[in-house]
């Protein structure tokens, strides 16, 4: 009669279980090492809000300098995932990659440059210039919103979740800045929070995650308002922002 | 499926040109053009996702049936009473046109991207063990689980071949090269989690058919006693054996749920030690069809 359990199976089970056991070990190093890197690049780029516009050149060699090494863990978290199922490990990894994401976004709309420029390393270009996905996937060189083959890649949700937090970091920007005697940014902040958040209107969101964070945007546009307001009472405005925020106010 | 909506006329209205949600007005900036391909996208994501749930949950149910059907089996066998093999058949098949429709969405990347939304596959895995376990005695491994996969992925596709053919034979049936089925994956933790929930399965069965039948050695006994020096195992030693199996297996997916399903599974395997031990200490008193009490301890001796 046959035995109940065929003998070679435990052992097969178990190599398979201690395989994948082996991944999560090692995922979890290299998301240790790019979290280091994300949480080092998000920590410079805090002082954004206790440093004037005009010393932001004094930041930009950490931030790029951040970025690139965040870059690199990236690749290697590339290489190694790529070896198995994506999705299976996926939630290891998408928090650190979103924060990560958040980091490029703000950083890249301040001004500062994602990879030391060969000309000069303190060039802060002007603020605004908001990342599409393919531009992030392209700097961090992996791919996005892959389909066709179970590989790494940025996820559409990781990119919009990390916008969110853009939105919510620069809100809070518009006020310090305008402690700082900034006022123009804040004016400019406001605008572009408020075509973000005309954006998210766009998307049919389900009950999940994402619902729940887009739902916060609201709170920063009413915060990056009331800044704008305050402003416009006291006649605070810069008349170059003033004849901007005229337009996007213009319901 | 579910119902459908009718128009001001009564007409019924075409579910397949589901209108997407009116454009929202929102004022159109720069943004919006990358706003809307991000759309596309998600909508993409969650239609497919609700297109799995709702073939996920009716492949559940029909496991479950198969389950129950099988529950309906009184010892082991061969070849199952083909009353009830006869039902599960047609679950199979249901089950098999189910799968048919979402295999191409869960190939390859997207296999574990909807993992959590395809749970059904651990009740199917459940089903087919417990059958398999009622024919042989033996539990499956994931390797005979695959034919089994390969077999549900073409089982219904020829029917649909068939009607397809049968509506437009009009055309010559132009031999069409036809693409290889796509099969469901089954993951590693669909395999272990379903046996985790044969173990109860098992349970259920040797408690009624013990009680039904009289005999604790139901297993194999008396269509496989060819070899009369062995004497036939019980399951009360399957359980045992099952039992210790998982007990050695480190564990694999979350720790909280392996957890779980093994402490069910360790009560499991204690009901039937107490069935084998009631069979072996007073069984022969007890007139066929007495159903033991395992809830009271302080049970009479029926006399």
């Amino acid at each position: 009669m046959a035995p109940m359990i065929d003998p070679a199976l435990f052992d097969q089970l178990k190599a398979k279980i201690e395989e994948d056991a082996t991944v999560r070990k090692e995922l979890d190093q290299i998301v240790d090492e790019l979290n280091q890197h994300v949480s080092f690049t998000q920590g410079i780029l805090s002082r954004i809000h206790s440093t004037p516009r005009s010393k932001y050149p004094s930041l930009a060699p950490q931030i790029t300098q951040g970025i690139s090494s965040t870059k690199a863990t990236i690749s290697k978290l590339s290489a190694y995932a790529s070896n198995y199922p994506y999705y299976k490990y996926n939630h290891k990894w998408t928090r650190t990659l979103q924060d990560a994401i958040t980091a490029l976004l703000l950083s890249s709309w301040l001004g500062f440059p994602s990879s030391p420029s060969p000309s000069s390393d303190a060039v802060v270009s002007e603020p605004g210039n908001l990342l599409t996905p393919e531009q992030v996937g392209s700097i961090f060189a992996v791919p996005i919103n892959l389909k066709d083959r179970d590989s790494f890649h940025l996820t559409t949700e990781e990119y919009l979740l990390a916008l969110v937090n853009v939105v919510d970091e620069l809100s809070r920007l518009a006020m310090n800045s305008v402690t700082l005697g900034d006022t123009s940014i804040a004016v400019q902040i406001a605008g572009f929070i408020k075509d973000l958040h005309a954006g998210f209107q766009v998307l049919n969101l389900k009950n999940d995650i994402l619902r729940k964070r887009v739902d916060s945007i609201k709170y920063a546009v009413k915060k990056a308002e009331d800044i704008v307001y305050d402003l416009s009472l006291r006649n605070l405005i810069p008349a170059s922002a003033k004849a901007a925020e005229g337009e996007s106010a213009a319901q | 499926m579910s119902g459908f909506k009718r128009d001001f006329n009564g007409n019924a209205k075409k579910r397949e040109d589901r209108p997407k949600p009116p454009p929202k007005q929102v004022a159109k900036n720069q943004y919006t053009p990358m706003f809307e391909a991000l759309r596309d996208e998600l909508d993409e994501h969650h239609d497919r996702r609700e297109r799995i749930i709702k073939a996920s949950r009716d492949i559940t149910g029909l496991s479950k049936k198969i389950i129950f059907a099988l529950q309906r089996v009184r010892k082991i066998e061969p070849n199952l009473p083909e009353k009830i093999q006869s039902e599960i058949n047609t679950r199979l098949d249901d089950i098999s046109k189910l799968l048919i429709t979402i295999a191409p969405e869960i190939q390859g990347l997207n296999r574990y991207r909807y993992a959590r939304s395809l749970m059904c596959l651990e009740e199917l895995v459940e089903a087919l063990t417990f059958a398999h376990y009622l024919k042989t005695q033996t539990l499956i491994t994931p390797q005979q689980l695959v034919p089994i996969m390969q077999e549900l992925a073409v089982r219904q596709a020829a029917a649909e071949d068939q009607v397809m053919t049968d509506v437009n034979d009009s055309t010559p049936a132009a031999p069409t090269p036809k693409p290889a089925p796509l099969t469901v994956d089954l993951t590693e933790d669909d395999y272990l989690f379903g046996v985790f929930d044969l173990t109860g399965e098992m349970m259920r069965f040797a408690t009624t058919s013990t009680a039904l039948t009289g005999t604790m050695t139901m297993a194999t006994g008396s269509s496989s006693s060819s070899e009369k020096d062995e004497q036939p195992r019980t399951i009360v030693e399957d359980m045992h054996e099952l039992g210790s199996l998982l007990e050695m297996l480190p564990p694999s997916g979350s720790r909280i749920q392996w957890e779980k399903k093994l402490d069910v599974t360790r009560q499991s395997v204690r009901k039937v030690e107490r069935l084998g031990y009631d069979r072996t200490i007073r069984g022969s008193e007890r007139p066929k069809g007495w159903i033991p009490d395992l809830a009271d301890q302080q049970q009479p001796d029926d006399e």
